[in-house]
């Protein structure tokens, strides 16, 4: 059975099973997402409005036995945040049950005429449409308890919290986690506003009884999970008891700071006082000491062989939530001068319980303390911003618009946005080629958009030396191609790391991908498909009417000194251009 | 003499009396280098990873090219196990020492860990 688009009108509430058109069936993933916005958005659109969709799209590997760690889940659309393509993706329990179910994507379209709000059943039998009602307004932690109460066969839960609902820029997607409680977000870009827009509060999937995922060759899908897998465990940072299982990716708070790259109080310094405090180090520590429900080396979906979440506990061992990861903890910790985690911690609740991105979130916390309506490292009035936004008082509603709303609202100028989106953890002045990515990528800055393949293993052509200054660009895009491919297939993005060291992992990536789809993939063609990719989506956004002078760090970075290394932004126009003059045939 | 301010990450925190993450100030003597510090401590080069001293990287997991480093009076020293990770684009720019650079010229300046995995 060859995979299927499910296409859900919620104009009348349709749903109907479509063949995978040609020009779409060798994608999956971010690939897809991106392939069908590009032919089915109109780029213009307004985010919010009837023209624009939701795309639900699983890996290329997403279901089949036992491929590591490719729990993955892509989500598309136009972003209310930026106005560009948005790929978002998340771990937690959809990603396979999507695939298990026939389905290469589901296409979420339309708008309900009579305003009320529906949750969606996905089964093999088909799409059930249900009033939801009950379920407006809910925090996702109920809303995944009811559903799982609901559906006995604990399904998946695709759902937005009350920040999607009121449409608002920050709200992200949940995905529910094995142990059916929200945590696992397509955060970034406010996709969750797009699922509101729908008037979808939520999709529950449960693949009982469906057809599964055919394998074109399963002795090469074998031979490439094996040696994927092989890679994975023996790596140091993904192996059993590596740095990513004992700390979790905040396993960085303490060398980035250490670096003098650790964004602070609002990107006005790199390095925080009270950084290892918040760190995973610390993280460990407080698991170790208060015991009880709380863990490291927790895997946020199933099959995921690095393990590394967490979930944090309170004094009394009671799970607080999970997770507690670096982005996390340094957006509402280090960035707002917080270093109290178990405030970190509550403040991570709340952003997954009403549906925000916990990056977007806290550095909207900044901006208002640089505002100068709370002081920076007060913890008990940052908590209570989120207050504001859940009784959705008209400053709650600017704070739940994110960065850029909120700086328009208290007269900041100092806006670590690009292209409508917040910076993460890495301070561009300090960490210059992240800064090249952030400028460029499609997305917005993203951390997440150029993640590391070293040019000798991709099988690019000509030497660049990282150590030179010259050549960010050539870097950069390598780095954005790799990752565009990775979001396609389902693994999750710290396959990177392995198979940047370890070249047969590598080719087991691109072996595994080729073995479940029967594409002729190799290691070496995994950056031309990953730059048709990137380049769909650049289509996308300068039809959407974005140009190179989008592709900048913000202006303050190039005349605010950062200490202690006291630099500003230096990489020229011209070496940022670079990136993608391809895409304009130069 | 003179005095650091170092601090250690992971399970070598033990050597200052921490679990995970310590600090403690050292006495050294004059011209002290990292080598000097390494074995006041009791920690073996094979134990450490990256390594900085105020800000600037100095180390990597796998190599040491920070053992003739000169420590001053005040310097601040943190020292990362070998279970910490620091994928190279969220270091591609930062501040390096000399011979850090020159060995990960030699090395692969792109890799995630030295000595262990093909290259």
């Amino acid at each position: 059975m060859s995979r299927k688009i499910l296409r859900i009108n919620m104009s009348d509430q349709s749903a109907v099973y479509e063949d995978i058109p040609e020009k779409w069936s060798k994608w999956a993933g971010r690939g897809l997402t991106s392939a069908i916005v590009l032919d089915e958005v109109e780029p213009t659109c307004h985010p919010l409005g009837p023209n624009n969709k939701l795309v639900i799209a699983p890996g290329w590997v997403s279901g089949t036995p036992a491929a590591p760690s490719s729990g993955r889940t892509s989500f598309g659309g136009k972003s209310p945040l930026t106005g560009t393509i948005k790929e978002s993706n998340s771990g937690g329990l959809s990603s396979k049950k999507i695939a298990k179910l026939g389905l290469a994507a589901i296409i979420l379209e339309g708008e309900p005429q009579d305003g009320e709000w529906y949750q969606l059943a996905i089964t093999k039998d088909g799409v059930e449409f249900k009033d939801a009602s009950d379920l407006a307004g809910k925090g996702m932690y109920e809303v995944d308890e009811i559903l799982w109460d609901q559906y006995p066969n604990k399904p998946a839960v695709i759902g937005i919290g009350p920040v999607g609902e009121k449409k608002l820029s920050n709200a992200g997607i949940s995905v529910n986690d094995p142990e059916g409680k929200p945590g696992r977000y397509a955060g970034r870009g406010g996709l969750g506003a797009v699922m509101g827009a729908r008037g979808v509060k939520a999709i529950v999937v449960d693949d009982e009884g469906g057809p599964g995922v055919d394998i074109a060759d399963e002795d090469l899908l074998k031979q490439g999970r094996t040696k994927l897998r092989d890679a994975i465990m023996e790596h140091d940072l993904t192996k059993p008891d590596g740095g990513l299982n004992t700390y979790g990716t905040n396993v960085l708070m303490n060398i980035i700071n250490e670096a003098g790259g650790l964004p602070t109080r609002n990107f006005s310094a790199g390095q925080f006082e009270g950084a290892a405090d918040i760190s995973g180090e610390r993280v460990a520590e407080m698991v170790e000491k208060r015991g009880g429900e709380g863990m490291t080396g927790h895997g946020c979906h199933p099959g995921c062989i690095i393990q590394c979440s967490n979930i944090y506990p309170d004094e009394e061992g009671e799970a607080v939530v999970s997770v507690v990861e670096y982005e996390t903890a340094w957006a509402l910790g280090a960035n707002c001068g917080i270093d109290d985690l178990d405030y970190v911690a509550e403040m991570t609740y709340q952003c997954n319980d009403l549906g925000l991105d916990t990056i977007e979130a806290g550095n909207t916390i900044a901006i208002a303390m640089e505002g100068g309506q709370i002081e920076f490292g007060d913890k008990e009035a940052a908590l209570a911003l989120f207050d504001e936004i859940r009784e959705m008082s008209p400053l709650g509603r600017i704070y739940g618009q994110g960065v850029e709303a909120t700086a328009k609202a208290f007269g900041v100028h100092r806006v670590p946005t690009v292209k409508g989106q917040s910076m993460p953890a890495y301070e561009p002045r300090a960490i210059k080629g992240i800064g090249v990515t952030y400028a460029t990528s499609p997305m917005g800055a993203d951390h997440t958009a150029g993640y590391t393949i070293a040019p000798e293993i991709a099988g690019v052509g000509g030497k660049v030396d990282p150590l030179d200054e010259e050549g960010k660009s050539d870097l950069s895009l390598t780095f954005q191609a790799a990752t565009a491919f990775v979001d396609s297939t389902g693994y999750c993005l710290f396959i990177a790391f392995p198979i940047l060291d370890i070249s047969s992992g590598w080719e087991g990536m691109a072996e595994s991908v080729a073995g479940v789809t029967g594409l002729d993939i190799t290691g070496d063609d995994v950056i031309d498909i990953g730059k048709e990719i990137l380049r769909m989506e650049r289509e996308f956004n300068k039809k959407a009417g974005f140009t190179a002078q989008d592709d900048r760090p913000p202006e303050f970075m190039r005349y605010e000194k950062l200490p202690p290394h006291n630099e500003v932004w230096s990489v020229s126009d011209e070496e940022l251009d670079q990136v993608y003059a391809w895409t304009n045939g130069k | 003499m003179i005095t650091v301010d170092v601090t250690l990450y992971g399970d070598i925190a033990h050597f200052a009396g921490g679990s995970h993450v310590a600090s403690q100030d050292v006495n050294l003597t004059e011209k002290a280098t990292v080598g000097d510090l390494l074995q006041k401590l009791g920690l073996s080069p094979d134990d450490r990873g990256y390594l900085f001293i105020n800000a600037v990287l100095h180390d990597a997991p796998g190599l040491y090219a920070s053992k003739d480093a000169a420590l001053d009076d005040g310097d601040h020293i943190g020292i990362f196990s070998t279970t910490h990770m620091w994928p190279y684009q969220y270091r591609d720019g930062i501040h390096m020492s000399d011979q850090l650079q020159k060995a990960m010229k030699k090395h692969g300046s792109m890799q995630n860990v030295y000595g262990r995995t093909d290259k």
